[in-house]
């Protein structure tokens, strides 16, 4: 379904991603975990052809992004939705008008049909009352749950989250792993990145931690908790010293690299 | 030394690069065009012309009408002193029209627009929403430059038409109150010594303005890198970017209009 080769990328002299290689299954729930910095939303960035390596392959439904025309980019991109860290929803249109926007631009349904998905979509995230809301008039955790509708009406069969449960309160995380887990039940391959090790364990089917550029471990939850790797222990019991403070890759880290990596 | 070269040559490369991204985000804009006529394009950009004209209706009004108070306080009192007052209809008109009407509009909607699209879209860079376009296949060259350089390329004219009209009205009470010069005086020697070519000229560098206005606007947003601090540099950079273009490109269409 998703398949990572060999992928490198540097962005302004720092490696981010060094010869990363992984591979998705159709209907798999991967959590990518790892420091700040270690290239996880690049990864992210990757499956979706925002990002090309400067060396590797990505194939997503069983196409290459890096050898892809701009029409066969956007037909992947029709069947993967993204959520983003805080939805990334357009602040002058409401939400009902933010979940319907990709089809009104791209699908060229009839109004009736759109009307149906959208209702439909934010059902599904528990907001069909708050549809005609801006997104500054609602929470947090609710600007996710849109972002998430806008990523799932299109009905993709891929959907990419960056922390999703990032700055949320308890019960709003729940709402999203529950969200997560419904997506999972229906087929739906997801990869998601995230810090919170709750929600991690909650929806995943394997972890990966990235360290240096590369996966550094990958297993399925159990055999992930119970791991007696050293880098893996440091990052779940979150000691200060371990192999995963070596520090990121060529060390130093400008503000063009926050912009791009996380 | 060595490192004053280096920022230099820094500077250069990244002023090339923003130019050549700007010229190319006009053409790729240009080339969107027939995606206006959409029921959705058109009423963003409708949308867009009413806000921007009431956005910048009032300042406009105020500015021009002082600035044509002036030209007549000073160019009266020069003509006042040749016995020539009675001339000052056909100086601030031309002026008003040709120069002053489109670069003065240029500047306020500068000031007030072309920073606030650098802000908009760059704010919309920075919070990821024009990723989030990117990866629902909407391009944000249709989606959001389009409307807004078609927007401004049809304000920018209206509002340099009534910043001349409120101008020679304001120059006309400093004529008539100050220098003795009537209405009907005023009125007349600057419709008979107005040509064509002056309106013209003048519609001519508005058009020139606006398009300039939306580019550099859009251009600065969407190389907006930073976070809040980054939205600030690229309002900052629009305004100063678009002031020098203004004044190049003012200059060089008036030489082009006058030879």
């Amino acid at each position: 379904m998703i398949q990572l080769e060999n992928v490198t990328k540097v962005l302004s002299g720092r490696t981010i991603l060094s010869n990363l290689s992984v591979t998705i299954e159709e209907g798999e729930t991967l959590v990518l975990l790892g420091r700040s910095g270690t290239g996880k939303s690049v990864t992210l960035r990757h499956i979706v052809g925002l990002m090309q390596p400067d060396s590797g392959r990505v194939e997503v439904l069983g196409k290459s992004l890096t050898e892809t025309s701009a029409d066969q980019l956007a037909a992947v991109r029709s069947q993967v939705g993204y959520l983003f860290q805080d939805g990334a929803l357009l602040n002058w249109l409401s939400i009902a008008e933010n979940v319907a926007l990709p089809l009104l631009e791209t699908h060229h349904l009839a109004k009736s049909e759109v009307d149906q998905r959208v209702k439909n979509a934010l059902r599904e995230v528990e907001l069909d009352h708050h549809g005609d809301k801006l997104p500054g008039e609602i929470s947090g955790g609710m600007r996710k749950r849109a972002g998430l509708a806008r990523a799932l009406v299109s009905q993709p069969k891929i959907v990419l989250h960056d922390e999703p449960t990032s700055g949320l309160d308890p019960i709003s995380s729940s709402i999203i792993n529950k969200l997560v887990n419904r997506l999972k039940s229906t087929g739906i391959t997801q990869v998601m990145v995230t810090h919170d090790m709750n929600s991690a364990f909650e929806v995943a089917d394997r972890i990966a931690l990235l360290h240096d550029g590369q996966i550094h471990a990958l297993e399925n939850v159990d055999d992930f908790r119970d791991s007696a790797d050293p880098a893996v222990r440091q990052f779940l019991e979150g000691q200060i010293s371990g192999p995963l403070s070596r520090g990121l890759l060529d060390g130093s880290s400008n503000d063009d690299d926050r912009n791009e990596v996380s | 030394m060595t490192g004053w070269i280096e920022a230099l040559g820094h500077f250069l490369g990244r002023s090339a690069e923003t130019t050549g991204y700007g010229l190319v985000l006009l053409c790729r804009t240009i080339l969107n065009l027939p995606h206006l006529f959409t029921r959705r394009r058109m009423r963003d950009c409708l949308n867009l012309i009413f806000t921007y004209t009431l956005g910048s209706f009032t300042v406009t009004a105020v500015v021009a009408l002082f600035t044509g108070m002036i030209l007549a306080l000073n160019g009266g009192d020069s003509l006042a002193s040749l016995g020539q007052e009675n001339l000052i209809g056909r100086i601030v008109a031309i002026s008003m029209i040709r120069e002053m009407g489109p670069f003065m509009t240029a500047l306020i909607l500068t000031a007030s627009l072309g920073s606030g699209i650098a802000a908009e879209i760059g704010t919309m860079k920075v919070s990821e929403e024009i990723d989030a376009l990117e990866i629902m296949s909407i391009s944000p060259v249709k989606f959001l430059v389009l409307p807004r350089l078609i927007a401004l390329t049809l304000v920018t004219p209206v509002m340099t038409i009534f910043a001349a009209f409120i101008g020679i009205l304001g120059a006309s009470i400093v004529a008539a109150n100050n220098f003795g010069v009537t209405w009907i005086a005023f009125s007349n020697d600057a419709l008979e010594n107005l040509q064509l070519g002056d309106v013209q000229i003048g519609l001519i560098k508005s058009v020139v303005f606006g398009i300039t206005i939306a580019t550099v606007g859009s251009t600065q947003g969407l190389l907006t890198r930073g976070g809040a601090t980054g939205v600030g540099e690229a309002a900052r950079r629009a305004v100063v970017i678009t002031f020098l273009l203004v004044i190049i490109l003012g200059y060089y269409l008036s030489w082009w209009y006058l030879s």
